[in-house]
């Protein structure tokens, strides 16, 4: 098998991820040619603000993904994280603390994941179906089913307000990305999570801390998906532990897109951002068109089966 | 009389490997046929091919004077050929009359349900001549090993079989078992049933087979008669020379870097007691089975033992945790390289990495351009063609990624190298270099354990032999004492 021999400044680029990125062009093109109002500034921001959750969400999932696991309860621990937060800051607790505990009980969540996959040696689809269902359980008992209002304005401002015109969830995400990708390609962890997903057994008998880097996976999603929670309940003004429904399947589509393999050892941060950005911009660009919100899931289903056709026809032209 | 099953000239290669050149084989009705040769001699090849699993580049099967072509499995059984794999090609789970009617159940209600009383009674019919005893109704995964096999071969009778070929069918039986197959046979014999019985045990070929083809590196040296062929001629065939005594010049030097004491796991590995020496070779000879790799992996700590203790250095190293006895100084080069020993799509540079990430990292962040560096410069040493490091492992050939892996615990500092087959599946060329690096190993007052089963690379290497069979450690051989009669004395149980 040859190596791919470019240019040196975009060998740094990945050849999937230009890939990923064509796609969301093509989608761009299309939708700018439909509607005018896609291509505008407001439009635009709306899009990365509407992907934002997602990303989150999905940048835990792709790094679980990574390391050959799958997380199917980020939208119950979500919920979970939203409502013990909002209970906290509606009772007077400060609103860092209250923050703070909330992205506790996501790690925690995850935590108690990553224990039972990782040192009970469960199956991870099995581990957070559990999880899913416990967590979601755990949300509707403590606040009897309805949702908590009166999220303090403070904190309000915080995920609704702009920074030179950018809304401030899409700059943590930004922020959260970078620390990922930081994670994934320049430390000691995220090259284990690669090793152990890519083949567990030659990585532990490489002395990889297995258990450890799954632990770590599984928590860090449980963590994003408390921030996606924090985000959401600052903009509505109120946790419903109904929340996060199916946000799973978003951000593994998202992740999918990207490029992970849902059998592990491969995927980027960039290719998952990318992907959120095209489910993000799909939606939107079909919202102004005045689609219906069914042929909504219909065209997010056709892009992940389009997307894993090319992942296929492509994947024999690669090394290794 | 014609012949049962010609294959004249099969010629078989795997991309720039050739693996046959030109073999020729031949069977009369109601004979049993050994088929002889090492490791990578090409019988396993060939009787894929045989059964329909590869295709033959060249050459020609004849069954009963009839030329046919056989391109898959089903082509194999249709012109009634059955092969009973080495491991038993079963469903655990499902029943024994189930397993027999694999892929072809019996159904009732027009094809619409599976018929499993009539698949019980045909089961039970077919097995009463062999075996009565056996519980159709039971799942397969509760028989022992020799009833397994006993299964497989009432299957083959079933589908109307007149070439049943056997690989290494008695690596895991008693002898008792052993005189019930031989039982067995003969009864297949008696029907006209032509048998292909691939075994290393010698001594159960002779007891067996009327002839034997001998195959050496793919080439065909020899079809015997037995049991007036000489066991000494037909070793030398197999071998390629005259049977090889050996002394090795070692750099063993006094300290003792690694015991074990009463290592028992199962009954893979049983009451495992060695000393390795600081500089030394040793290595571990035996049959497939004899628990070799398993007992390299106890010392690695890759698998927990039952009882018993690994000490590195005089200090009692726990296992359960390759990374344990990582940091104590050992490492594993596993067997099956592709399957345990690299992570394919990841570059060289991180494969090497894995065992010594805080050695190139600062702070928490890899130092990407300090790994390459080193690694270049381990891989200069170790001669990896190409030097491309940021390649991803799975494109090197064998040899170079066992190179790699070497350097993965070069890397690590580690002081005792534990190869499972270290030149398993590579060239030649590569193989003289793998030698040379560990000799240079040795040199450098590391110390090394090598499991084996090719008995010129173990004379080649070895300071010392500890010969293995049935779990135990039946033998040490001494410098002097290191030759082939030895090592397959010792490895072979009594039959």
């Amino acid at each position: 098998m040859t190596a791919q021999t470019r240019p040196a400044f975009l060998a740094r680029i990945r050849f999937r991820d230009a890939g990923t990125l064509l796609g969301l062009v093509l989608i761009a093109v299309v939708f700018s040619a439909l509607t005018p109002v896609f291509l505008t500034t407001p439009n635009l921001m709306n899009i990365l603000q509407q992907s934002s959750i997602n990303a989150c969400i999905a940048l835990g999932m792709t790094l679980v993904i990574i390391s050959g696991g799958i997380d199917l309860s980020v939208g119950p621990v979500a919920a979970l994280s939203a409502v013990l937060g909002a209970a906290m800051m509606v009772a007077g607790v400060p609103v860092p603390l209250a923050v703070l505990a909330a992205l506790a009980v996501g790690a925690g969540c995850g935590g108690f994941n990553g224990v039972l996959i990782a040192w009970g040696g469960l199956q991870p689809f099995i581990v957070t179906l559990g999880g899913l269902s416990l967590f979601r359980a755990f949300a509707l008992i403590y606040t009897g089913g309805t949702p908590i209002f009166g999220i303090p304005d403070g904190f309000r401002a915080l995920t609704n307000g702009t920074v030179a015109g950018v809304p401030n969830p899409v700059l943590i995400v930004v922020v959260l990305a970078l620390v990922a990708w930081v994670i994934l390609n320049h430390t000691p962890l995220g090259e284990y999570m690669m090793a152990v997903g890519g083949n567990e057994e030659a990585a532990r008998i490489s002395g990889v801390p297995v258990r450890l880097t799954k632990l770590a996976a599984y928590m860090i999603s449980g963590l994003m998906a408390s921030v996606a929670a924090m985000i959401l309940i600052g903009r509505l003004g109120a946790a419903e532990p109904t929340l996060g429904t199916l946000w799973e399947l978003d951000a593994i589509a998202a992740a999918a897109i990207g490029g992970a393999s849902l059998m592990g050892g491969r995927g980027s941060i960039m290719g998952t951002l990318i992907g959120c950005v095209i489910l993000g911009a799909l939606r939107n660009g079909l919202t102004l068109m005045n689609v219906q919100a069914f042929y909504q899931l219909l065209a997010t289903g056709i892009i992940i089966i389009v997307a894993m056709l090319i992942d296929r026809a492509t994947s024999g032209k690669q090394g290794g | 009389m014609t012949p049962r099953l010609v294959l004249s000239q099969i010629e078989k290669s795997f991309g720039p490997l050739r693996v046959l050149h030109g073999v020729t084989l031949t069977v009369a009705p109601g004979e049993v046929h050994g088929l002889l040769g090492e490791n990578g001699a090409g019988k396993s090849t060939l009787l894929n091919i045989l059964s329909g699993v590869f295709r033959a580049d060249a050459g020609q099967i004849e069954i009963d004077g009839q030329s046919r072509t056989i391109l898959s499995p089903r082509d194999a059984s249709d012109a009634g050929i059955a092969m009973i794999h080495q491991e038993l090609q079963q469903v655990p789970e499902l029943t024994v009359a189930q397993n027999m009617f694999l892929g072809a159940s019996l159904r009732h209600a027009g094809g619409l349900f599976v018929n499993r009383k009539a698949q019980e009674a045909e089961a039970r019919r077919l097995l009463a001549p062999i075996d009565p005893m056996i519980d159709v109704t039971a799942p397969i995964r509760t028989l022992r090993v020799a009833q397994r096999q006993i299964v497989e071969i009432a299957k083959a009778l079933r589908a109307k079989a007149r070439i049943i070929a056997m690989d290494e069918p008695t690596s895991s039986l008693t002898p008792k078992e052993f005189e019930r197959l031989v039982e067995v046979i003969q009864g297949l014999q008696a029907r006209g049933v032509s048998i292909i019985y691939v075994s290393h045990k010698l001594d159960e070929v002779y007891r067996v087979c009327q002839t034997a083809t001998i195959l050496r590196d793919g080439h065909l040296v020899g079809r015997v008669d037995l049991p007036q062929a000489q066991v000494a001629t037909v070793i030398e065939r197999m071998v390629g020379r005259e049977l090889a005594h050996g002394t090795h010049h070692g750099y063993v030097r006094d300290t003792v870097v690694l015991q074990t004491r009463g290592l028992t796991r199962a009954k893979a590995v049983i009451d495992a007691t060695l000393t390795l020496r600081q500089g030394e070779v040793l290595c571990i000879a035996g049959l497939v089975g004899s628990g070799r790799t398993e007992l390299l992996r106890l010392i690695a700590g890759v698998d927990a033992a039952d009882s018993g203790e690994v000490l590195v250095d005089g200090q009692i190293i726990a296992g359960g945790d390759p990374r344990r006895r990582i940091r104590a100084g050992l490492g594993l080069l596993p067997e099956e390289r592709k399957r345990d020993g690299i992570i394919r799509h990841r570059p060289v540079t991180t494969n090497i990495a894995l065992p010594a990430m805080h050695r190139f990292s600062r702070f928490g962040i890899i130092r990407h351009a300090t790994l390459k560096a080193r690694v270049e410069e381990l891989m200069r040493d170790v001669q990896l063609r190409p030097l491309d490091v940021s390649r991803p492992i799975g494109s090197f050939s064998g040899g170079n990624q066992q190179k790699a892996i070497i350097g993965r615990w070069l890397a690590a500092d580690t002081r005792i190298f534990l190869f499972d087959e270290p030149t398993r599946g590579i060239d030649v060329g590569a193989k003289a270099e793998i030698y040379a690096l560990i000799e240079r190993l040795a040199e450098e007052g590391r110390s090394v354990l090598v499991v084996s089963s090719e008995l010129p690379e173990v004379i080649r290497l070895a300071d010392r032999v500890l010969v293995m069979r049935e779990g135990r450690i039946a033998a040490e051989l001494g410098s002097g004492e290191i030759t082939e009669e030895n090592i397959a004395r010792h490895a072979i149980p009594a039959a």
